[in-house]
């Protein structure tokens, strides 16, 4: 007893001390870092190769000049590539690309609207169909219908490939315990890995183009469709199963008749989730050659002209929207199994009829009449769009100067400065010092030393200025991300009104690929870090909301009620009861806030932020830098873990 | 009882559950016959059934009786090998369950035995008639002839024009009721219900409970009924078994468990059990005392007490008890005045 009560007294001392300590440290890297300022901290020009990334670029000039030589690739990579290409120019053919003996795919833009009304209508309902269809409509205004279309059938492609394995290895990871054991460590470091990382790589060994995008694109969406799929047949209500087993049916049987019956409406919410996630990442994709609307985007952000990308931007919001109201309103339909009446579907049946007549007709107006196949010119409006949206930038640009001027100064001058004259700016052996310290009072000594030696391998690579750059924005980002999100958190978890207010937005803002937020930000904030670490904020902030609002409104009742009969404030009861009883949700919540602010702000490379995210886009376009390129995305990784794990083990140690 | 009684319909043998690693280890080591808290703090392990054996004879209603972590659930598991058992054995008609093959073992549950469960286990996308065909149906049985043979259990379970239902348009009582729909389609030997009424309100419960008996006389099915309601295990058991920690503390018919509680934690159970509900004049019975009148009324001593009082308040002489043929003693209305006064304290 005595042993126990010592424990504990001594881990809340611990505990509070913790606190303080990081305080202390941070008050001793201070002067250090002011003394020794640029002193050891490797900072490298952009231009100068290293030894590790020389040999990297050096690795992937023979595997280019390996191509068409080695066996690997002649028996597995090429084989690979040439089977998803060939998959991805039918869907393209279908929709985007000139059919064989042909000037237009096989269907117009008519027909594609035809074709996908009838889809929605028969999956969802008529409201959804009329969304879906004036949205595709929207594109074609917007005057990017081919490159919808192209993104379409890029993402399409990479749903099926990712749904047609992602769905059985789901099955096995739900059925059985050693499976999801053994994918568990690949999903969770797919979670982890910032999407900009494994472009590059791929490329190298798949070509740039519509293969290497759809296959990065299919790295990023299987291990969500695993986990859903698994998540679904894990979670069922196991009494009928058990039932079905008593019965003397075989594990096949209890499969094909029970749980995948019952857990068809959660698989299907993996549809869209997955659905999701490769819209975002084909868009992405762009930086290595995938056809459609992420290439206006890019090229928009390359030349900074606002206007351009905000109208394919505006398409891919459309695309988004499409895309996501259509999966999903097949799942969130109320759950029940009672199948429709004989009168509900002699009615469904007429009316599906006539759809289909519709169909027919548009499908084959769409391959006889011109005005029908190709998008009329006429009804192209993104001119007059594009060059408004200039001009209202401008003008924001002038008039609201102050504000956005200040604010990008006074977050770049106090906060980015300072943290980046600590982590950059030290001695490189200070900072490793200091960080090691700091993870072992965050997370304790296995994880302390796990960040000592990734910190010591990003060094050994040479790219140490560049990681504590991105690292600093990473912090700064999350830390700015964590103060508005827990405010809105705590707003949407005590109040019904707000979280009705709020949740379109935050489902919408957690629909969008990143790469859309970066353009109004560059037209706000000027190519500059700020511009990256918005995007990261504007990015997760619903999934911190989401998380935190949650955690908020789970905290129990009667807790609330006492604090209330003891006659607590609302200040008090947020302060004392409902944010120390939600403290696991809130790291959780930076945890993901980490993660996802990292992989924007890499990104962020591409509006002048500098750092690791800079050095892989110039790497991807000047040959001579390739390697150097290589060596930040693998940086990058090991910067993720890094965070991840400190992240993690601290909220296992703090979190109960 | 090491020897297994191959009259019976169920014989269980020395049958242990542990759960944890190495779980054969504990099984007769010194281990096993720690209390629960000691051997997880020890071993880690739990042994949620310890060395259990009983018979359960054809057609008998056998009710295992025990609080929540008594092990019941785990043992009607073990029993049918829905939980893997650590040790012991099982006879169903003389055949044993433990050491069947995995094919051999579905066909056993195809068809010698079928289960209840708490939370009834109904499939929610298919409707009654294919909830209690399922069985028919991994059976191989075609589709208009297990239907035919559903709807004739239907009948049977008072669920007629309900077959096209979904189990979300039905009422708990009614759920259960395509449970046992179910559990009775394949015409088993055995059935195991699973605390079957206990996620019911008490007036459905009663009606289920009464249910059990009507189908047990119609069909004269074995049961093995797992309950923790005690008035449920004297209402529908032939034999009750209560259990605790895993072992069975206590095994006997209704009226031996209220006679005569094996110790304590038994007789605190049956404090609010109506004796005179439950006992037979067999209890009561006494040889005559000095000057008694035994020249009264003769009534057989497997009488209930209840039903009989009224019987010996309104006679004037005390009652002869006869058992076999034999005079057991007698019963005066004194005697059944003491018993229910007892009762209302």
């Amino acid at each position: 007893m005595t042993v126990l009560l010592n424990n504990s007294f001594i881990n809340r001392v611990w505990k509070i001390k913790s606190r303080y300590l990081i305080l202390i440290i941070i008050g001793i890297w201070t002067p250090l870092a002011l003394i020794f300022k640029g002193m050891a901290n490797l900072e490298l020009p952009t231009y100068q190769n290293t030894f590790a990334t020389s040999a990297a670029g050096d690795a992937a000039a023979s595997i280019r000049g390996n191509r068409t030589k080695s066996t690997a690739f002649i028996y597995f990579f090429n084989p690979i590539r040439a089977f998803i290409n060939g998959f991805v120019e039918l869907i393209r053919m279908l929709i985007a690309t000139p059919a064989p003996n042909s000037i237009i795919p096989v269907l117009g833009w008519l027909g594609v609207i035809g074709v996908v009304a009838f889809i929605v209508f028969a999956t969802s309902n008529l409201r959804t169909m009329l969304l879906a269809v004036s949205l595709l409509i929207g594109c074609g205004f917007l005057g990017m219908w081919t490159f919808t279309m192209d993104t379409i059938a890029m993402t399409l492609a990479a749903v099926i490939l990712s749904l047609s394995i992602g769905i059985p290895l789901g099955v096995f990871a739900g059925l059985s315990d050693r499976v999801l054991k053994i994918l568990t460590p690949f999903l969770d470091l797919a979670q982890i890995l910032p999407t900009l990382v494994y472009l590059a790589p791929l490329a190298l060994f798949f070509l740039i183009g519509a293969a290497s995008a759809t296959i990065a694109t299919m790295v990023y969406s299987i291990p969500l469709s695993i986990r859903i799929t698994a998540h679904a047949i894990r979670n069922l209500n196991q009494s009928p199963i058990e039932a079905s087993t008593s019965m003397g049916a075989t594990t096949r049987q209890t499969l094909t008749k029970v749980q995948l019956p019952m857990g068809k409406k959660m698989i299907v919410l993996g549809i869209n989730q997955t659905v999701m996630a490769a819209l975002s990442f084909v868009v992405i994709a762009a930086l290595i050659a995938a056809p459609g609307l992420g290439k206006p985007i890019v090229n928009a952000l390359t030349i900074r002209n606002v206007g351009n990308g905000f109208v394919a931007g505006l398409a891919v919001v459309f695309v988004a929207i499409m895309l996501d109201r259509s999966t999903s309103a097949a799942a969130k339909t109320k759950i029940s199994f009672v199948p429709p009446t004989a009168q509900e579907i002699k009615r469904r049946r007429i009316s599906l009829a006539i759809m289909g007549i519709i169909t027919v007709l548009s499908v084959w107006l769409s391959r006889n009449v011109l005005w029908a196949a190709i998008w009329p010119k006429k009804l192209d409006v993104s001119n007059p769009i594009s060059r408004f949206t200039n001009d209202a930038n401008d003008w924001v640009v002038d008039n609201v100067r102050i504000i956005t001027v200040t604010l990008k100064d006074f977050i770049s001058n106090y906060l980015l400065n300072s943290i980046e004259t600590l982590l950059a700016g030290s001695p490189w052996f200070i900072t490793v010092a200091m960080i090691y310290v700091i993870a072992l009072i965050l997370g304790g000594r296995h994880v302390a030393i796990l960040s000592l030696g990734l910190l010591l391998v990003i060094i050994a690579c040479g790219l140490w200025y560049e990681t504590m750059v991105t690292l600093t924005q990473t912090l700064v980002a999350t830390l700015l991300t964590m103060i508005i999100g827990v405010i809105l958190g705590v707003w949407i978890g005590r109040s019904e009104r707000a979280d009705k207010i709020l949740r379109p937005f935050l489902d919408a803002g957690q629909t969008l690929p990143a790469f859309v937020y970066l353009v109004p930000m560059l037209g706000l904030f000027g190519p500059t870090r700020f511009t990256a670490i918005v995007t990261g904020i504007v990015y997760s902030i619903p999934v911190v909301v989401k998380i935190v609002g949650e955690g908020i409104r789970n905290v129990s009742s009667t807790m609330i009620e006492a604090a209330t009969s003891a006659g607590s404030t609302a200040w008090q009861i947020i302060t004392k009861v409902q944010i120390p009883a939600a403290k696991k949700s809130l790291l959780l919540a930076t945890n993901q806030g980490l993660i996802f602010v990292l992989a924007v702000v890499v990104i962020g490379g591409f509006v002048g932020s500098g750092g690791l995210g800079y050095l892989v886009i110039v790497g991807s376009s000047k040959p001579e830098l390739q390697g150097k390129g290589l060596i930040a995305g693998f940086s990058i990784l090991l910067l993720g873990v890094m965070i991840d794990r400190i992240a993690n083990a601290s909220a296992r140690k703090y979190g109960n | 009882m090491n020897q297994h009684n191959t009259s019976s319909a169920i014989s269980v043998r020395g049958l242990w559950k542990v759960f944890g690693e190495n779980p054969e280890n504990i099984v007769g080591s010194t281990d096993a016959s720690l209390p629960k808290a000691e051997l997880l703090a020890k071993t880690g392990n739990t042994a949620a059934v310890r060395d259990i054996s009983f018979d359960v004879a054809p057609g008998e209603v056998f009710v295992v009786m025990g609080l929540s972590g008594s092990g019941k659930s785990t043992l009607v598991r073990c029993l049918t090998r829905l939980i893997e058992p650590t040790a012991g054995s099982v006879l169903l008609n003389g055949e044993d369950i433990l050491t069947a093959s995995p094919t051999r073992l579905r066909e056993l549950r195809k068809s010698a035995f079928s289960m209840v469960f708490q939370h009834f286990g109904l499939l929610p996308h298919r409707s009654v008639i294919d909830n209690i065909a399922y069985s028919l149906e991994i059976n191989g049985m075609k589709k208009a002839e297990r239907h035919k043979k559903a709807e004739s259990v239907i009948e049977l379970v008072g669920l007629q024009g309900y077959s096209q239902a979904y189990p979300e348009q039905l009422s708990g009582g009614m759920q259960q009721r395509v449970g046992l729909a179910r559990a009775l389609a394949v015409d088993p030997q055995v059935m195991f219900l699973d605390e079957p009424f206990s996620a019911l309100d008490p007036l459905i419960r009663r009606d289920m409970q009464s249910e059990v008996i009507r189908l047990h006389k119609e069909v004269g099915k074995t049961m093995v009924f797992i309950t923790h309601d005690l008035s449920e295990a004297m209402k529908l058991g032939d034999r009750i078994a209560i259990m605790r920690d895993g072992a069975i503390v206590q095994m006997g018919t209704p009226e031996e468990l209220v006679a005569k509680p094996a110790d304590s934690y038994v007789a605190d159970f049956m404090r609010d059990i109506s004796k005179s509900h439950v006992l037979t004049l067999k209890y009561l019975a006494r040889p005559a005392g000095a000057g008694e009148d035994t020249s009264g009324l003769e009534l057989p001593a497997e009488t209930i007490i209840l039903e009989a009082s009224k019987v010996i308040l309104e006679s004037r002489r005390p009652v002869k008890v006869i058992e076999n043929g034999k005079l057991l003693g007698i019963v005066s209305d004194q005697d059944i005045l003491r018993l229910l006064a007892e009762e209302t304290v």
